[in-house]
């Protein structure tokens, strides 16, 4: 008789994670259809999830976040109901175009940013007191552009995708998930 | 050889029947120019570079209906990437025709732009895996384009050689203020399409 498999114990850094797929199903819940992606580090689990024939919502890769931002824009005034998702150096590249689309524009638009290369160390800390520029620069800027954001720091923070997701309806614009920490693989 | 924008405006006009149009730069000047009301177009202002991947959207959104880009040489320039993005997604009913003038302002202060006009964008949508790609210095050749684009799968990309109207600013005419109208016209626009295609389908 084999011996059950011993899975190793979750890395304490995954306590600040949650799953890719959880966050699929809430995404479909709150009614997202669609979704454009320049993939994130941050976000695989979530990227192989809607990769998957049967995910419910339509994913197009694109080459740069100026385009996710506008593809996104296109499938609203089409109808649909997208999503789009990056890393936090993406967003920084595509300001312009969330002010024209997002802001100018008041297309509900809900973005799931990750925080790229943000230090373990800072996990379950303020990401304004991050050591590195990449992370703790991105709520400040989203102050300056007039996007509201929302936090999702770990399972205790999963009632704010929707939330994110109902304030980017509600008030027609451009709304900001920031993903703190890798998605796990459920 | 090379054809005046509002002639090729005029020549879409003819053609687009139900068609969604995304415009910008120098199309969608001479689109306004042209006058009517069409509530299946959208200006995509002011945002160089975004019209390939908003009209990608629609098309994916809107596979029934052909969406056609009018797009401009020193627009899609900041975005040649897109053209890999529309070739990967690859709807059947995207047609993106870029009216090269070689210059920025046109009609305004006709700026050189990067390439001085020599850019080849049927080679570059080709090596980006356009389906079908064409190049047009006639009013005649555009308008036999069209109606293949149109009737044919695509996506299909076409570079138009447009010329320039001549540069009207100078320190007797400097440059205007900006309507502010401009601003919120990309989502007004588009706003207005999603609720005519929600009424009529």
């Amino acid at each position: 008789m084999q011996a059950a498999t011993e899975l190793p114990a979750l890395r304490a850094d995954l306590q600040h994670s949650v799953g890719g797929r959880a966050i699929a199903a809430e995404l479909r819940r709150c009614g997202a259809d669609s979704a454009t992606t320049v993939p994130d580090f941050v976000q695989l689990s979530l990227d192989a999830c809607l990769r998957e024939p049967d995910s419910g919502i339509a994913l197009t890769t694109c080459a740069n976040e100026n385009q996710a931002v506008c593809a996104a824009a296109g499938l609203y005034f089409g109808g649909r109901h997208p999503v789009a998702i990056m890393q936090n150096q993406g967003l920084y590249n595509c300001l312009n175009s969330l002010r024209t689309i997002g802001l100018d524009g008041r297309v509900p638009l809900l973005l799931l940013v990750g925080q790229f290369g943000r230090e373990f160390a800072n996990l379950g800390q303020d990401p304004r007191q991050s050591e590195r520029r990449m992370v703790r620069l991105l709520e400040p800027v989203l102050d300056a552009m007039e996007i509201p954001s929302f936090r999702l720091e770990g399972p205790a923070d999963f009632g704010n995708i929707a939330r994110a997701w109902d304030t980017a309806w509600q008030e027609s614009r451009a709304t900001v998930l920031i993903v703190g920490h890798y998605t796990l693989w459920d | 050889m090379s054809v005046m924008a509002i002639d090729a405006c005029r020549a879409v006009n003819d053609v687009r029947g139900d068609s969604i149009v995304v415009a910008t730069m120098g199309a969608l000047n001479a689109l306004d120019s042209l006058g009517g009301d069409y509530p299946l177009m959208v200006g995509c202002v002011p945002l160089m570079g975004g019209s390939g991947a908003l009209g990608l959207g629609l098309a994916l959104a809107r596979p029934e209906r052909k969406v056609i880009v009018l797009d401009g040489d020193s627009s899609l320039l900041m975005e040649l990437g897109v053209l890999s993005t529309i070739a990967d997604a690859a709807p059947a009913n995207y047609i993106h025709v870029v009216f090269a003038n070689g210059v920025q302002f046109g009609g305004s202060s006709n700026t050189p732009i990067p390439g001085r006009g020599e850019a080849d964008f049927v080679a570059i949508a080709k090596g980006a895996g356009f389906r079908h790609v064409r190049r047009a210095e006639t009013m005649e050749e555009f308008e036999a384009l069209l109606t293949e684009a149109m009737s044919a799968p695509g996506p299909f990309f076409c570079e138009l050689a447009v010329k320039a109207p001549a540069a009207r600013l100078s320190a007797l005419q400097p440059q205007p203020e900006i309507a502010g109208g401009r601003f919120p016209r990309l989502g007004d626009e588009g706003r207005r399409i999603r609720e005519v295609l929600s009424t009529n389908g």
